[in-house]
């Protein structure tokens, strides 16, 4: 029950937006949007759970046809931006940089399009604390890494000019199988769900 | 496209499934405590031929039973038979009271510090059980705790404050961070005693356990370990690319494999 409870949570989330996207869809709305077009869009959001990590992405659309686009999003994260100093423990830094590639499809409504894509890239991890407790020796540990990042994005763009609000949800589903659905588990995919607000121009 | 949703969605619940333990091989009951003034639910897990007369098995006490039981004993089965070598009785130690309470070593404020009461419980309540229930051996050197997290914490605390119960600890992202590093305070004050023991130590954590609490405490504990104890067989392991949760059946395996090469 407990993971039908979490599953809901992105399945209602897809669901609502395409029965938005569907509802007033008619076909001469299409034409409202360009066929193609090529669209930046910068953003800043949150991993909200556990510890609240900061990012700053930006996303490059291209939609070579009506329901197919290309994409390309590329993020800096500010991990655990409110728990640098906890118990004598120092945060030296701790930052994540990735960039990923991904095919999507979209789907129109009146004013806004919904974009769904599948996104695969790298990540690196760079990170370094230290113990400073003055009752025992100091201890600093740092980790360098590069990994996998894959998952699949939502992005809802508001507006028909060349400015438009967006926004979007980023799921991962690296690590795959999924280790923890448990919105809470510091490390579970459903916890690193990044929630991005951002100002896009379409350049044509 | 609709048809591929249900499929996709089974698909993700069955990598969720765990796997179960054969119930044939499964003794179950409960203890209770007048130590911890609790009753805790208690599996074991018997070696497939297990032979209660002419043999005796080495025991391996798992916290956190619940989320951890299956997995151990499942794969310490699989790890025996590849290494030719003697299975053992796993013991599954469910929750009695909160395990924030249970497995942790002083009171603060992410714990109730009731480590001392559990540890008694363990020590002279289910452990007198099952070794008067079942054929094991009852020398320290048999005897395995394994926990994760306030788990990995207890089994810490085990090896600080009750060196002469366990001989073998698989820590896994143990939460050396609690209480302000609590537990190199506890290792400092009970070095030299524990020191003439001969030690088997796993210390496992994941690499991107980066949460600015968990991998300095870890480290430190590591050295002193490492430094302090001429006869420790000492393992410790950051798994690659996994957090507090996604590294604890990696470095269960890792650990099992530790104990089972090397005990």
């Amino acid at each position: 029950m407990k993971l039908a409870k979490f599953l809901f949570i992105p399945y209602f989330l897809l669901k609502l937006s395409s029965l938005l996207a569907q509802g007033d869809f008619h076909a001469n709305l299409q034409n409202d949007f360009p066929e193609q077009s090529f669209k930046i869009a910068p953003a800043i959001g949150l991993n909200p759970w556990p510890t609240a990590d900061l990012v700053i992405s930006n996303l490059v659309q291209w939609d070579i046809k009506r329901h197919l686009s290309l994409v390309s999003y590329s993020a800096f994260t500010y991990n655990s931006v409110f728990l640098r100093d906890f118990n004598h423990i120092k945060t030296n830094y701790n930052y994540s940089v990735s960039q990923k590639l991904g095919v999507g499809t979209s789907l129109f409504s009146k004013r806004a399009s919904h974009t769904f894509s599948l996104l695969a890239g790298i990540k690196y991890n760079g990170f370094k604390e230290t113990l400073e407790n003055p009752d025992y020796e100091n201890v600093p540990v740092s980790v360098s890494s590069l990994g996998p990042d894959y998952g699949c994005m939502y992005h809802l763009q508001v507006g028909k000019k060349k400015l438009f609000f967006s926004y979007r949800m980023y799921l991962p589903l690296y690590p795959y199988p999924m280790r923890r659905l448990d919105i809470t588990a510091i490390d579970g995919n459903m916890a690193n769900v990044s929630l991005e607000f951002g100002l896009g121009v379409r350049l044509n | 496209m609709k048809k591929l949703i249900p499929i996709f969605f089974a698909l993700v619940i069955a990598s969720c499934q765990q796997e179960e333990f054969s119930a044939d091989l499964t003794v179950a009951f409960s203890i209770e405590s007048a130590i911890s003034d609790a009753t805790y639910p208690i599996k074991v897990a018997l070696p497939e031929n297990y032979d209660s007369e002419g043999q005796k098995y080495a025991t391996i006490y798992v916290l956190d039973g619940e989320d951890n039981f299956d997995f151990v004993a499942e794969n310490c089965k699989k790890i025996s038979h590849d290494l030719s070598t003697s299975n053992v009785l796993v013991v599954s130690i469910g929750y009695g009271n909160d395990r924030a309470d249970d497995y942790t070593p002083s009171k603060a404020m992410e714990g109730g510090g009731g480590a001392e009461k559990f540890m008694q419980f363990i020590e002279h309540e289910l452990i007198p059980k099952i070794e008067s229930d079942f054929a094991v051996d009852t020398v320290r050197e048999c005897r395995v705790i394994l926990g994760h997290s306030f788990g990995g914490l207890l089994g810490a605390y085990a090896f600080t404050n009750h060196n002469n119960v366990f001989g073998n600890y698989i820590m896994l992202s143990p939460s050396i961070w609690y209480d302000n590093e609590i537990m190199l305070k506890l290792e400092q004050e009970n070095r030299i005693a524990n020191s003439k023991n001969h030690q088997l130590v796993y210390l496992g954590i994941g690499q991107l356990e980066n949460e600015g609490r968990m991998l300095a405490p870890f480290e430190a504990f590591y050295q002193r370990l490492l430094n302090n104890y001429p006869d420790i067989a000492l393992s410790h392991h950051l798994e690659p690319q996994l957090g507090h949760m996604g590294s604890r059946n990696p470095n269960t395996l890792k650990g099992l494999n530790f104990y089972f090469q090397n005990r």
